[in-house]
């Protein structure tokens, strides 16, 4: 059997995400190339996003995909959605590689904010892009102050003592204003009717 | 004395020195609470994921993905080939026993053609759904679903197990065991439901309440 495209499974179309998960911790490759399908756009711009270098994005995901597939078993159905581990897993990969090839720009700064994106419009699944234009006006919402520590932190890869030292603040400072612009971030979220703890894969009803 | 709710939401963006991150991991392991509180902090982040510029990846990095994981065993049945008699050359190629409890590279799941026939008439059967090359999943009214069809022999102290995994969740309830063979007529002792999976796994000894072989096969009880 060859898993080589992407194909439309009467069987994995039904599965809830952790339906999709549960199967590939039984060693289930049509499920987890479900899971592929269904999330490596989103973990693909994210790590784009943090390495800024397509060959190391795509080592980033390959990576983070195998830990999926190898850590599947020990995934707990109520620590949260698979979504988010899958997410949580790129982005502590895209950090490493960021940390350990130390290719953050010098004026992160200026990479934050919104650069038109040069490649070709993208096919977006439509949950996809929506959910992209709720977060980014969430975040718009935030003080300055509050959106530029999340930025720097999770798409710069600064540590908390590095913020403190670039922003010229102490690292008290970072590490309350962080926890204030997550709070305000997830009120922002759940104001606006997103709920990022709840399931995000649509295709099931 | 900082909170440790600041150094939770800085863990979430993967943000913490590492010092901090050594105390953040011990307290969490002895904290329910906390653990709580940094799953949530987890799922804004992964919001945060989200507003990243959408960038396609690689078409070339599915295959890559793919074949990281292992190769795929070829488990199809050929069609040609007779019941009565057949060389089971179908086997995924590995010892049963060998296998661990969740095997990562070398199930192979015979599936997959998924037929739909609805039976209108006076009689109970409501959908046939193949199950792969192994047979037939018969599904009467009153959800009772009955396996028909061909399965090579357990081996020796081994035995297969069918699971349903009701729709939308994740569990399977063990549903029977069975040895396998020409002729199978199975009857599972689960009732299944449309839209809910079928599994069948072949288990060590007399099987048990949660599966621990292999995946042979499985199907969807469509709707």
């Amino acid at each position: 059997m060859t898993d080589r495209t992407p194909r439309r499974d009467p069987i994995t179309e039904h599965l809830s995400d952790h339906g999709l998960l549960a199967l590939v911790a039984r060693g289930d490759r049509d499920a987890f190339a479900r899971l592929y399908d269904l999330y490596a756009a989103p973990a693909y711009s994210l790590a784009l996003r943090v390495v800024r270098d397509r060959d190391l994005a795509a080592d980033v995901v390959q990576e983070a995909f195998l830990a999926i597939w190898n850590q599947a078993s020990k995934f707990d159905s109520s620590r949260g959605q698979p979504s988010t581990w899958i997410l949580t897993v790129t982005h502590h990969k895209a950090v490493d590689t960021v940390r350990r090839e130390e290719r953050r720009r010098a004026d992160a700064m200026d990479e934050v904010r919104e650069t038109p994106d040069s490649s070709a419009p993208v096919e977006d699944q439509a949950w996809q892009g929506v959910a992209r234009e709720q977060v980014r006006a969430a975040m718009a919402k935030l003080p300055d102050p509050h959106r530029e520590v999340l930025e720097l932190a999770y798409f710069a890869g600064y540590t908390q003592s590095q913020l403190a030292e670039r922003l010229a603040v102490p690292i008290g400072t970072v590490k309350s204003r962080t926890f204030a612009a997550m709070s305000s971030l997830r009120e922002l979220l759940a104001a606006s009717g997103m709920h990022p703890e709840q399931e995000w894969n649509t295709s099931t009803s | 004395m900082e909170h440790l709710d600041e150094l939770i939401a800085a863990h979430a963006l993967h943000a913490l020195d590492a010092q901090d991150e050594r105390r953040v991991d011990a307290h969490l392991a002895e904290c329910e609470r906390c653990r709580a509180q940094l799953r949530e902090m987890q799922a804004v982040s992964a919001a945060i994921a989200l507003s990243a510029p959408a960038a396609e990846p690689p078409a070339e990095l599915r295959d890559r993905v793919m074949a990281s994981i292992g190769p795929a065993v070829v488990s199809t049945v050929r069609d040609d080939e007779q019941p009565a008699g057949r060389r089971w050359a179908w086997w995924p190629r590995f010892s049963a026993v060998a296998v661990p409890v969740l095997a990562v590279a070398v199930v192979g799941l015979v599936i997959w053609n998924v037929s739909l026939r609805h039976d209108q008439g006076p009689h109970a059967i409501t959908a046939v759904t193949t199950v792969g090359n192994v047979g037939n999943l018969v599904a009467y009214q009153g959800g009772d679903a009955t396996l028909v069809g061909n399965l090579r022999p357990a081996p020796a102290n081994h035995t297969y197990e069918a699971w349903v995994i009701p729709h939308g969740q994740s569990v399977p309830i063990a549903a029977g065991t069975f040895a396998g063979g020409n002729g199978i007529s199975f009857t599972l002792t689960k009732h299944a439901a449309p839209g809910d999976t079928i599994v069948i796994t072949l288990e060590p000894g007399h099987g048990g309440p949660t599966p621990r072989g292999p995946a042979v096969a499985k199907a969807v009880l469509p709707a």
